[in-house]
């Protein structure tokens, strides 16, 4: 602190050089011209397409020919859509699973392993299905969710209810047991951020506890969960965003259906666009669900990691 | 200082100019593909043929070998597996300099969506060359005919019927049925066997049976389906439907969820037949099962006795050239040659299946006859739903018939649903 605080003056006493307005606008464009290429690739691959999918919402597009302008009808059309109810709900399912699930069961893991002697080697087969696509996992599951698959199989062997239930085919049973199947592949990148958490946890208040007598559960109710509580908002709010946009799954099992009941709004977006040809109106629900995705994160961040309820290390 | 500023600015310069040139020139990459060689080029070009059937890239490349012999020119098939995918990369190519010279699509209102604009070469001349020839029949005219001109060239016809294991049907003493009645009989025996009569699925051919049910019961309201002539909600197709649900709740189908394809369940006789195209020859001999000896395929009697002919419900898939085509002459020159015997024989005869040349010979003897009997106009030809109806009251069909699988005594809520599709379609069609 002493150094910096003798250093304070000097800098501040630093005599300014008198600038040439040439050599300004020089640097000014020099300046530009460094930044232009990211400035350009992000504008063409990124501001450009989201400006032409808005654009595209308000339109009537089959994909051939010009798009009509229809104003806001897209949007209205969405609102009064039969199955709305039911995408919304499997989308709020697929928010709430993803959270209870594989972030509840990622935290779990974290903090069952992170003291552990042998924790890598516990933690190995929750990370390995991370390394699958999302359509891989979907294959795989498709394998055990099928009728007379694996699962069926095994519930049937074990003499156990379910064996000849139709995973996949009934709401929300085939919502639930997707998620499950995402879950699979989902713990283990969330059981790598929470062990990041407690291996940078500071030891003292750790220690002060230990000393005033906390273990297990009052351990981890009363320390090390306030503790994690800025990386645990983060973890869930990278959660929400993932599973509001949640397609890969769910397309490869079931492609939204079998009559649309297993659809989100990611799903209702790909078949809108791709499947029914109307890539006006799924345009419009791609904008709706970024606007919902944003919302729903900023004001979740927001509230969770304001400094009223952040815990300072 | 200043000589150093100098050089960076000119680095950045430089850098910039490089990324923007080479982010311009990225299209630069369909050179490989053969899309920005001259058109006056012609003879001798290696054609990109673009399709959907990705499982289907060495019958391609066999035919290609011999357009290479025969023409000179080379069908080099890029084959995609996704169908949705597949239509989008077309649609955008029409936008880009990255074409197919030849693609798959397919007839009814895929196809004039495209000629109306403009995209799709005419092929009228090499139509009636064919039909002189006798490469082609009138039959077919009328489905790749569109405001009197003729558009692409059948790529392949099929014909829809029963595809059924001979060792589950000798097993029970059954035969391919004569009648309605015969066919209920196999549903009833199959049945007290354990054995599932019919294969479903509840993606993409979930319209297979309603079209069979009603183009077997009442073919002039399934055409009249098709121009909004007659309602889902008219008697007949409720009756359709009703029967339909009473035999998904007799258990005559697989659960429509099953993933394993259909040609294993009918090989290991999970399922003793599946209601498909012709085409589906190509799978079952692809899983080394033997027409004739492992597997037979029956038309579908009519459930309505007293229909003058039976229904068989046809379909044909069009190979089209852009107009705009990296290589249109050498593209309209191939489709000419594609309806030769020579190409049509390997064409079919690679894949076991029908060809739409009359002259092509067919291996498999039981397809031949079907053939040959449709040629002469023994059955009555239904375009297939898939084809017939308008794009958007098929999306709204097939995500409803999937749904009553599930649920066989939603059948009016889910007419109700495709009436409401169709409304809104010929609304603003009309």
């Amino acid at each position: 602190m002493t150094q910096l605080a003798d250093a304070g003056p000097t800098l501040r006493t630093a005599p300014a050089k008198p600038t040439h307005p040439g050599r300004r606008l020089l640097d000014g464009v020099q300046a530009w011209l460094y930044i232009s290429p990211a400035v350009l690739l992000v504008a063409a691959l990124l501001y450009a397409p989201f400006v032409w999918t808005v654009y595209l919402s308000f339109t009537r597009y089959d994909g051939l020919g010009n798009p009509s302008w229809i104003g806001l009808k897209n949007y209205t059309t969405f609102f009064h859509d039969d199955v709305l109810w039911v995408t919304v709900s499997n989308t709020l399912m697929w928010v709430g699973g993803t959270i209870v699930l594989p972030v509840g069961l990622g935290l779990f893991v974290a903090t069952v392993t992170y003291r552990s002697k042998r924790g890598s080697l516990l933690r190995l087969p929750f990370l390995i299905p991370y390394a699958i696509s999302g359509a891989g996992v979907a294959v795989v599951w498709g394998f055990i969710l099928q009728p007379h698959g694996a699962l069926n199989d095994i519930l049937s062997f074990l003499h156990l209810p379910g064996g000849h239930t139709s995973l996949l085919l009934y709401r929300p049973v085939n919502t639930i047991v997707m998620i499950v199947a995402a879950t699979w592949q989902g713990v283990g990148v969330n059981a790598l951020l929470f062990l990041v958490g407690l291996q940078s946890m500071p030891e003292a208040p750790l220690e002060a506890a230990k000393l005033d007598g906390a273990s297990g559960w009052s351990m981890f109710r009363h320390i090390i969960w306030p503790l994690l509580r800025p990386l645990t908002a983060v973890v869930v709010g990278l959660s929400i965003v993932a599973s509001l946009k949640t397609f890969d799954v769910v397309w490869v099992l079931t492609q939204g259906g079998p009559g649309r009941s297993s659809e989100t709004l990611a799903v209702t977006m790909y078949r809108d666009t791709f499947v029914a040809n109307e890539y006006g109106y799924g345009s419009a629900v791609a904008v709706l669900l970024t606007l919902i995705a944003a919302v729903a994160s900023v004001t979740y961040l927001r509230t969770q990691l304001s400094s009223k309820r952040n815990v300072s290390w | 200082m200043r000589v150093r500023g100098r050089r960076s600015l000119l680095g950045a310069a430089l850098a910039a100019a490089l990324l923007v040139s080479a982010a311009c020139s990225s299209s630069g990459g369909s050179a490989n593909h053969g899309a920005l060689s001259p058109k006056s080029k012609t003879g001798g070009e290696t054609l990109k043929l673009y399709n959907d059937k990705g499982a289907w890239s060495d019958y391609f490349k066999q035919v290609g070998a011999l357009a290479k012999q025969q023409i000179g020119s080379n069908l080099d098939p890029v084959g995609y597996t996704d169908e949705n995918t597949y239509q989008a990369f077309i649609k955008a190519s029409l936008r880009t300099k990255v074409k197919p010279d030849l693609f798959t699509w397919a007839t009814g209102g895929q196809l004039k969506s495209l000629v109306d604009q403009g995209a799709v070469a005419d092929t009228s001349k090499v139509w009636q060359d064919a039909i002189d020839k006798g490469y082609l029949t009138r039959q077919l005219e009328p489905y790749y005919t569109i405001n009197g001109k003729q558009y692409c060239v059948p790529l392949n016809v099929a014909y829809w019927g029963m595809f059924y294991n001979k060792h589950v049907f000798d097993q029970y003493g059954l035969q391919p049925p004569k009648t309605w009645d015969d066919f209920q009989n196999i549903l009833t025996t199959l049945r007290s066997h354990n054995v599932t009569p019919m294969y479903q699925t509840s993606t993409l051919f979930s319209f297979v049976w309603f079209e069979q049910l009603l183009a077997g019961s009442d073919p002039d309201t399934y055409n009249a389906l098709a121009t909004g002539k007659a309602k889902y909600t008219d008697k007949p197709v409720v009756d359709a439907m009703k029967m339909w649900a009473q035999e998904e709740k007799d258990g005559d189908f697989t659960d429509p969820s099953v993933k394993t394809q259909p040609q294993a369940l009918l090989k290991s006789g999970a399922v003793a037949m599946v209601p498909f195209g012709t085409w589906f020859n190509t799978s079952m001999t692809g899983e080394g099962e033997k027409p004739g000896t492992d597997y037979g395929f029956f038309v579908i009697p009519n459930v309505n006795p007293s229909l003058a002919k039976t229904s068989m419900v046809f379909e044909t898939g069009p190979l089209c050239a852009l107009s705009s085509a990296p290589h249109l002459q050498d593209s309209i020159s191939a489709l000419s040659w594609w309806l030769t015997p020579d190409a049509q024989s390997k064409w079919a005869g690679s894949r076991d299946d029908v060809s739409a040349n009359p002259k092509a010979p067919i291996t498999d003897s039981t397809l031949a006859e079907v053939t040959k009997a449709a040629g002469s106009g023994q059955y009555n030809l239904i375009n297939r739903y898939f084809e017939a109806a308008p794009p958007p009251v098929l999306t709204a069909a097939l995500d409803a018939f999937s749904a009553f699988m599930v649920h066989p005594d939603s059948y009016m809520d889910q007419l109700n649903t495709i009436q409401k599709a169709a409304d809104q379609y010929w609304a603003s069609a009309n």
